[in-house]
């Protein structure tokens, strides 16, 4: 049985505060494990424990009780930071280096050096889309391109496991659906993804395994789609179906007693997939021009 | 990293790889990022405008013979060196740390194989390195400015002296002298490496409080009243063991003090040197070893609070 990538344990973290030793549960035993390869999207409201959580698997924080780890390795230990890649939410980065800079900063700080260095940073800029921005500095960034050049940083080291904070807040759907497409390409790479976010449409396009934590406890946890599946409902979408056939249809279930047709309706496309195409169409026509 | 190495390294087992307990070349790595961070932040300008006034100091006629005029120029400049030195000191160290943490930057560099000595230890060698470099061009700035002064002075005294016909070899020698005295000399450095070692004094001292302080501003009113109080450690001691006698109590408090506050009077030396008098280089070198105590103490006292420190 392979190591899981992340493997939390009656996991409690209680914040003091005040003088008057108030204290605050943050999170409150929670235990949830992410084997290697998949994305697990860990969800719940603002103040619910997703940050507090991430911090003490990366080793900013330390658990009050119980423990985390990282490849079998104590997240506070610092070799399991040659495995992760971090991208924290609203990133900050030193806003007077380019973004080659910003990559090779972090490269050098992860024992990267020389042609490998470049060769790393040109493929990861490619990848991000960033390649025409890369001698630009960071200030003049869009915030979408900070994610994206936070993104790559995270990747610099080539790591295992990839926790990602909230990594799509305050974007827009393009660079939105940029991000999720890297995510997706992870995962085919074998990467490990943890992310946390209250965006629950973007964590059901991309998760495997989703943990909803809310007031610091794990409420419900599992496989994506036993999760959101209803389990004694079953949808069928037609192409080119005539009046005639969905009469038929109709006619069928009612004859079968038990059955009930509980909908029937033209299927939507969501408002943010209508923006993404058109807007794709438009910067295809403007190429063209 | 290339696909073959990129495989080898994934045959390390996470348990099987080997981080040294403290690496230089890490820091250095966080130090050249704070260079160029303090540089980018327009830093220069300081260097700019102390090389206009001293440019323009060095101009004016201050009235009063050559060697008094050499002598208040030369104070002035290594005065205002010494101030740039230890405001910088502060200033800049107090703004990196809790900028890195407001900005979340420090998230991603601590979530990277980097240990928290590493890290503050890299700030402040990229601090000093920023005020070294500094504190060198405004020497050669100075020094430039005091060596014209001085050949123009020399060379009016030269020819004053022409005129008075009563003045013997010996004499003229001696008043030439006595003007070179009060102009350049290399051992003016020793002044310049003073205010340095000041500096990364202060500059520790900043890096402690930045640890626990929650913003800027407290670290620097803070660091400023260490440095004030840093000033007046024997005029304090004195004045206590008059009015206090053997008191326990004030005693204790004044050991206190003098422990958790630099004695920043002991870097007076080099006032002396830039009134003219001669550089002891034994104490030089005891002022540099006070100096190497202080910062391991300080940065020891920072890494306690900041290894523990939850962000």
């Amino acid at each position: 049985m392979s190591i899981p990538a992340v493997e939390v344990k009656n996991l409690t973290k209680v914040f003091r505060t005040g003088l008057y030793k108030d204290y605050v549960v943050a999170v409150d035993n929670l235990s949830f494990e992410v084997k290697a390869g998949e994305v697990y999207g860990l969800i719940g409201p603002n103040g619910s424990g997703k940050s507090t959580t991430m911090k003490v698997v990366l080793g900013l924080m330390a658990a009050s009780q119980g423990e985390a780890k990282v490849f079998g390795l104590d997240s506070g230990d610092i070799r399991a930071r040659h495995e992760i890649g971090f991208l924290p939410e609203n990133p900050y980065f030193y806003k007077h280096l380019t973004g080659t800079e910003t990559l090779k900063f972090y490269g050098k700080l992860c024992g990267i050096r020389g042609k490998e260095l470049k060769d790393r940073i040109a493929e990861l800029l490619e990848m991000v889309d960033l390649e025409n921005a890369a001698k630009r500095r960071l200030g003049g960034y869009s915030k979408g391109m900070l994610q994206r050049i936070g993104l790559a940083q995270a990747l610099i080291q080539r790591p295992r496991l990839v926790i990602l904070d909230e990594p799509t807040a305050g974007v827009d759907p393009m660079g939105s659906r940029q991000i999720r497409d890297l995510i997706l390409k992870l995962r085919d790479d074998g990467v490990t993804v943890f992310l946390c976010s209250h965006l629950l449409e973007q964590v059901q396009e991309v998760c495997d395994k989703v943990g909803i934590i809310f007031k610091g406890r794990m409420r419900r946890e599992g496989p994506l789609e036993e999760l959101i599946s209803i389990e004694d409902q079953t949808a069928m979408t037609l192409e080119h179906a005539s009046p005639e056939l969905l009469k038929s249809i109709s006619e069928l279930v009612e004859k079968d007693g038990k059955a009930r047709l509980v909908e029937t309706g033209r299927p939507r496309t969501t408002l943010e997939r209508l923006f993404i195409s058109i807007a794709t169409q438009k910067h295809k026509a403007s190429k063209d021009e | 990293m290339s696909k073959e190495s990129a495989e080898k390294e994934e045959r390390i087992a996470p348990a099987d790889r080997k981080v040294p307990l403290f690496s230089l070349g890490r820091a250095w790595i966080i130090a050249r990022g704070t260079v160029t961070q303090l540089i980018r932040m327009k830093t220069l300008y300081f260097l700019l405008a102390f090389a206009l006034i001293i440019v323009a100091f060095g101009n004016f006629s201050l009235g009063g013979t050559a060697a008094k005029e050499l002598s208040t120029i030369k104070r002035a400049c290594f005065g205002a060196m010494d101030s740039f030195a230890w405001m910088f000191a502060i200033i800049s160290t107090a703004l990196l740390i809790p900028r890195d943490q407001e900005d979340r930057t420090l998230y991603t560099i601590l979530s990277k194989p980097v240990r928290r000595m590493e890290y503050l230890v890299g700030k402040l060698i990229g601090v000093l390195v920023v005020i070294g470099v500094f504190l060198a061009l405004m020497f050669v700035v100075t020094s430039m400015i005091l060596i014209a002064r001085q050949s123009s002075f020399i060379g009016d005294e030269l020819s004053a002296m022409d005129q008075n016909s009563r003045m013997s070899q010996e004499q003229r020698i001696a008043q030439i002298e006595f003007i070179q005295r009060q102009g350049f000399r290399f051992e003016l450095g020793i002044s310049a490496i003073a205010s340095f070692l000041k500096a990364a004094v202060i500059a520790s001292v900043t890096i402690l409080l930045s640890t626990f302080a929650s913003s800027s501003l407290f670290t620097i009113v803070i660091s400023l009243l260490v440095f004030l109080i840093g000033h007046f450690h024997s005029l304090a001691n004195s004045f206590y063991k008059y009015h206090s006698g053997d008191n326990i109590i004030v005693q204790m408090l004044l050991k206190l003090v003098k422990i958790l506050i630099p004695d920043f009077q002991l870097y007076a030396f080099s006032e002396g040197i830039v009134m003219g008098g001669a550089v002891i280089y034994p104490l030089v070198w005891q002022m540099g070893l006070i100096t190497v105590g202080y910062l391991v103490v300080f940065l020891m006292l920072s890494a306690l609070i900041f290894v523990d420190k939850e962000f």
